[in-house]
């Protein structure tokens, strides 16, 4: 009998491991492809420090910071009412929130379009009365990081306020602590680990982005073409090729691991959810 | 000037929440079951909640007014506020746990979180984590971090209940000790009767949403108002009776069909009148012989019909052998043993007719207590 159950977990862990290890190397082949490309040719070294892949890249790193910055400056308020409210309608609104989450890219970039472009509901008014248009403008790259990548964040902020006991906020109310100080002192610290796990969410999320900057920017070269435009350009129509996408493809990678690492040391302690 | 005089009213779930009492230089327990209103009425106190109408006082300085439309956040109602989860603050030390709520400059805040955890007997656990401390410890660092802000009135919603036994005796000790030395006013919230009794100067019965009762806790166990508290304050004994007759001092009930002397009524019911009897189970003394031969009035002659041993002691439940009602009594192990009440049945019960109770019968009340 014991033999027997002995037997069924030898078993079941080897096919536990045999699973891991099918599920590792399919991660793994890809990026070994890369590197194996990388360095049978000579070109993608010479393409990585072009000045097309230059802007691509600083455009991208930018473009993705500052709409994650936004998206912690106007998704804070946001998530912690969400995490502590009752009201009716919250589930809408959580749900409204959650939409680009599920909503394919290209979606999210036509709406801006019909929002913000030249015949848009906003976007026309403002380019009569102040001649702005904010199409294929680098605004639009971050507004359309904003609007796919921020949901992530307000996702990761809510479910982190939820999970502090208000019993702690309450008692820091007695203990003289305003709400500002409050939120600051108490409940931040504690939803921390959420709270950067949704930063780096976020700016994932941003940097990939490819189907509404697409749409609703463009990908103009200098000015709106971030790195998976570039990618994309490269594969498809220009003299860079395959070459140029492997190579822009290994810089986004030593890039995000680099970003994640950084991260990771930085907040010891708190593991991304 | 008290420190603490409340009365509000608001809605508490299926009840009406209505409560008027008052705390001065003084320990007062709210005393009831859970869902009672006992900690709705220490949020509403300490600000974090506002009731529908009512007045609150703190140390003399109105914080609520209803009428007024006054109503001061809790940041600036003073009272220090001790959660039955602590609500230690993980991410901070004991030392900045502590120093949280002390304005002033951090010199201020580390010079008085020192000096509170000296007087709790923390010194040396300051840089801990409160995660790493034993139960009794981080209960301590709740009240010094409470007390740290020198505040007049303490609110306490069952802080001890979390912790085992001989802690907890250790620290109401230290709690009564602390109230002494600083002269605070505590409003401390329990459901547990032993507790209730051994810190309250004052008690306050909850039940539904209302104070039943409001009293110095002697009176509150010796002269429960009525049934329902009667019952909450732990006496087993509540009997319906019925007046026979008003003599000099005492009146005369019937109870089951046994006549009893309650000597210094509560009140002076009329003749014929019903009303309630209570006698507490550890007043009632066992006797060997027979009423007849005692002659002496308040004797019931009955027999052990159903025993339990506790630690301490034993209750026993008696049936009578002649008219009157069942009985429950209380026997401290030792009497138990030198009396020989595990060979011997039949007893004769005294009940003193100074520790019988008579109180108002309450409303839709019709079962007898036996």
């Amino acid at each position: 009998m014991e033999l027997r159950s002995a037997r069924a977990d030898v078993i079941a862990l080897s096919v536990v491991v045999v699973l891991g290890a099918l599920f590792a190397l399919y991660f793994v082949l890809p990026l070994a492809g890369l590197g194996a490309r990388a360095a049978s040719d000579g070109e993608v070294w010479e393409l990585a420090s072009s000045e097309a892949v230059r802007s691509a890249l600083v455009l991208s790193l930018w473009t993705s910071t500052l709409s994650t910055v936004l998206a912690i400056v106007l998704g804070t308020p946001v998530a912690y009412w969400l995490a502590r409210t009752n009201v009716r309608g919250r589930t809408a609104l959580d749900a409204l929130v959650d939409l680009p989450i599920v909503l394919p890219p290209t979606v999210a970039g036509v709406a801006l379009l019909t929002a913000f472009g030249g015949q848009g509901l906003i976007g026309g008014p403002l380019a009569e009365a102040t001649g702005i248009r904010l199409t294929f403008t680098a605004a639009a790259v971050v507004m359309a990081q904003f609007l796919v990548a921020a949901p992530f964040y307000v996702r990761a902020a809510r479910s982190g306020f939820a999970a502090v006991d208000q019993q702690f906020e309450r008692v820091a109310y007695t203990l003289g602590a305003s709400r500002v100080e409050t939120f600051l002192r108490i409940t931040v610290p504690q939803a921390r680990g959420a709270l950067l796990a949704g930063v780096v969410l976020c700016w994932a999320r941003a940097l990939g982005e490819l189907g509404a900057t697409l749409i609703f920017a463009g990908s103009l070269e200098g000015r709106t073409r971030t790195m998976p435009l570039a990618i994309i350009d490269a594969f498809e129509r220009t003299s860079l090729g395959l070459s140029g996408a492997v190579s822009m493809s290994l810089i986004l990678l030593v890039v995000a691991f680099v970003v994640l690492v950084v991260f990771r040391l930085a907040t010891p302690g708190t593991s991304s959810r | 000037m008290s420190s603490l005089r409340y009365d509000a009213r608001m809605r508490l779930g299926p009840f009406e929440y209505d409560a008027t009492f008052e705390a001065d230089g003084e320990v007062v327990v709210l005393f009831g079951h859970s869902g009672a209103g006992k900690s709705l009425t220490l949020q509403a106190t300490a600000g974090l909640l506002t009731p529908r109408e009512g007045h609150i006082e703190i140390a003399g300085r109105t914080v609520f007014d209803s009428a007024s439309g006054m109503n001061l956040p809790p940041q600036d109602r003073n009272t220090g506020y001790v959660v039955q989860e602590l609500a230690l603050f993980p991410h901070m030390t004991v030392l900045e746990n502590v120093g949280f709520g002390v304005r002033g400059t951090r010199a201020d805040r580390e010079r008085q979180a020192r000096l509170l955890l000296e007087r709790l007997g923390l010194e040396g656990y300051e840089d801990r984590a409160p995660g790493s401390l034993s139960g009794g410890q981080r209960q301590r660092v709740a009240l010094a971090r409470a007390l740290a802000r020198e505040v007049p009135l303490l609110l306490l919603d069952e802080p001890f209940s979390a912790l085992d036994e001989s802690l907890r005796r250790t620290l109401r000790a230290e709690l009564l000790r602390l109230r002494a030395d600083l002269g605070l006013t505590v409003v401390f919230v329990t459901h547990d009767l032993r507790e209730a009794h051994l810190l309250a100067d004052r008690l306050a019965v909850f039940d539904r949403g209302r104070i039943l009762q409001f009293d110095r806790r002697e009176e509150v166990f010796r002269h429960p108002v009525s049934r329902r508290v009667a019952e909450l304050t732990g006496v087993s004994n509540v009997m319906a009776a019925s007046v026979l007759a008003r003599l000099e001092g005492a009146i005369e009930v019937d109870v089951d069909g046994l006549v009893l002397r309650v000597a210094d009524p509560a009140w002076h019911p009329a003749v014929g009148e019903r009303v309630e009897l209570a006698l507490r189970a550890e007043r009632i003394n066992l006797r060997r012989g027979t009423p007849a031969g005692l002659g002496e009035p308040n004797l019931v002659e009955a027999e052990v019909v159903e025993e339990h041993a506790y630690g301490a002691g034993h209750t026993l439940r008696f049936r009578p052998l002649g008219a009157g009602p069942h009985l429950e009594v209380d026997l401290p192990s030792r009497p138990y043993e030198v009396l020989g009440v595990q060979e011997r049945r039949r007893w004769t019960l005294e009940l003193p007719s100074e520790d019988l109770h008579v109180m108002r019968p309450s409303e839709g009340s019709t079962s007898t207590g036996g």
